[in-house]
């Protein structure tokens, strides 16, 4: 999807979807099937598998203490497919432009400044877990349990460190609040259909599903 | 004891890094633009990282150690003396030799960039593998912990030590000079007869060259011996 205030839109109502019911997620999972690059939007296994794992680990805690575990298994691996393609077909400036249509050179350039910095920010953190990886793997550390914390500490230091660089860079050049950017979008042929029908999804997923029925009947 | 770079091929994106040659025992220095793909080679050679094509073979090696070039990656302790245990090392004598005495107890992340560069180079040196790697080893150092640091290295008996390094002001004595461009990687040869096609020369080396003198190595006190003799 060219059009990143359509590719926003899309990756909101139908997370939105999602997060709400397992109906939502299904839909959203439909329309992920049908619309994006499905698998090639996906982060590489080392990244993917962590993740699910993680979800899968508290929704069988939820399963076991009698709550929806699967439905909750469920939803938010939709939301994590969202995610990976939301995020793989971001280029860089799209968030600063969307805010600042919607929002306008001061809040919206803020927003989008602080969106641009925090997307980028996560390509630095996988760089540096490669890197702290590598150190580790020079100590003869493994990975597991034991070398959690360490890592978390290294990533959690560096990026204070990189943020509080980055403020002070933004000071010294005069920076204070708001900006000035006209941005251009550019479209793709396929973008209006894919974004209609995820609000369609994504109404359809907000009504229970027997009005959905009498809806259709 | 030797490293065999067999047409090596490395290829991520639009990057392709591309070496032969072969690692002897002794000091060898990589010089390069940052961007050139020394990182990346330093982490091939240590097996950190797989080729797309070609081998590197290492004969008669039995540790490696790559210092990264920035040493927050390292730190995996809560203090300065546990993060030299944490390198297999007496914390007392890695403290001496880093002339931070006195901070054992401090949070490695409470050091300075520069102290914490100290703090590492010196573990990886103390920790003395046969092949060692040393990823920009004078970057955040001063003139004085720079030229400690040269002696360190130097004082290295055995082993391969590779420097990869943009350094211009203070290096130390090597035995071989390697050459990274655009990920290509070109052997120069020994020292000093590599020095005249060393095109990445710090200036000094440059203006002794100009001037018709001949260094025997690459530190500034070879420039400057071999301009003396010539002036004599």
């Amino acid at each position: 999807m060219q059009d990143p205030r359509l590719r926003f839109l899309a990756a909101a109502v139908l997370s939105l979807a999602a997060f709400a019911s397992t109906a939502g997620a299904v839909a959203a999972l439909v329309w992920w099937l049908l619309a994006t690059p499905r698998t090639k939007t996906l982060p590489g296994p080392r990244v993917l598998i962590p993740l699910i794992a993680m979800i899968g680990v508290t929704a069988l805690v939820s399963a076991l203490e009698g709550g929806p575990g699967l439905s909750y298994f469920i939803r938010m691996t939709v939301i994590l497919l969202l995610a990976a393609w939301a995020y793989a077909e971001t280029r860089e400036g799209d968030a600063l432009s969307v805010a600042v249509w919607a929002l306008g050179n001061r809040v919206g350039f803020e927003i989008g400044l602080i969106a641009e910095m925090g997307i980028g920010g996560l390509a630095v953190i996988r760089e540096d877990i490669e890197h702290a990886q590598v150190a580790m793997a020079l100590k003869g550390i493994r990975p597991g349990l034991r070398s959690i914390v360490p890592l978390a500490v290294t990533l959690i230091v560096t990026e204070i460190r990189r943020s509080d660089d980055i403020a002070r860079l933004l000071a010294v050049r005069g920076y204070t609040f708001g900006g000035e950017i006209c941005p251009e979008f550019r479209r793709d042929s396929k973008d209006l259909l894919a974004s209609i029908s995820a609000v369609f999804f994504g109404i359809l997923s907000c009504l229970p599903l027997r009005d959905v029925f009498i809806l259709l009947g | 004891m030797r490293v065999e770079l067999d047409e090596l091929l490395f290829a991520r994106g639009t990057f392709t890094l591309r070496g032969s040659g072969t690692f002897d025992e002794g000091v060898h220095l990589v010089s390069g633009p940052v961007g050139s793909g020394k990182s990346t080679l330093a982490l091939l050679i240590a097996g950190l990282l797989r080729p797309t094509g070609g081998a590197v073979r290492r004969h008669g090696i039995s540790s490696v150690q790559v210092l990264l070039q920035f040493p927050e990656y390292h730190i995996t302790s809560s203090t300065v003396a546990g993060e030299a245990a944490s390198w297999g090392l007496d914390p007392d004598e890695v403290l001496a030799r880093a002339d931070l005495v006195g901070r054992a107890d401090d949070d490695p992340f409470r050091l300075s960039r520069g102290e914490l560069k100290r703090l590492t180079l010196c573990c990886a040196i103390m920790q003395d593998p046969d092949l060692l790697m040393l990823d920009e080893p004078f970057s955040s150092l001063d003139c004085t912990a720079k030229q400690r640091a040269c002696r360190m290295i130097e004082g290295r008996r055995e082993g391969i030590t590779i420097i990869f390094s943009h350094e211009s002001a203070v290096l130390p004595r090597v035995d071989a000079i390697w050459e990274m461009e655009n990920g290509t990687l070109t052997g120069l040869g020994g020292v000093p007869h590599a020095i005249p096609r060393w095109r990445h020369a710090p200036p000094y080396l440059a203006y002794a060259l100009n001037e018709g003198a001949r260094p025997e190595n690459i530190r500034l006190q070879d420039a400057r011996e071999a301009l003396c003799r010539i002036r004599d």
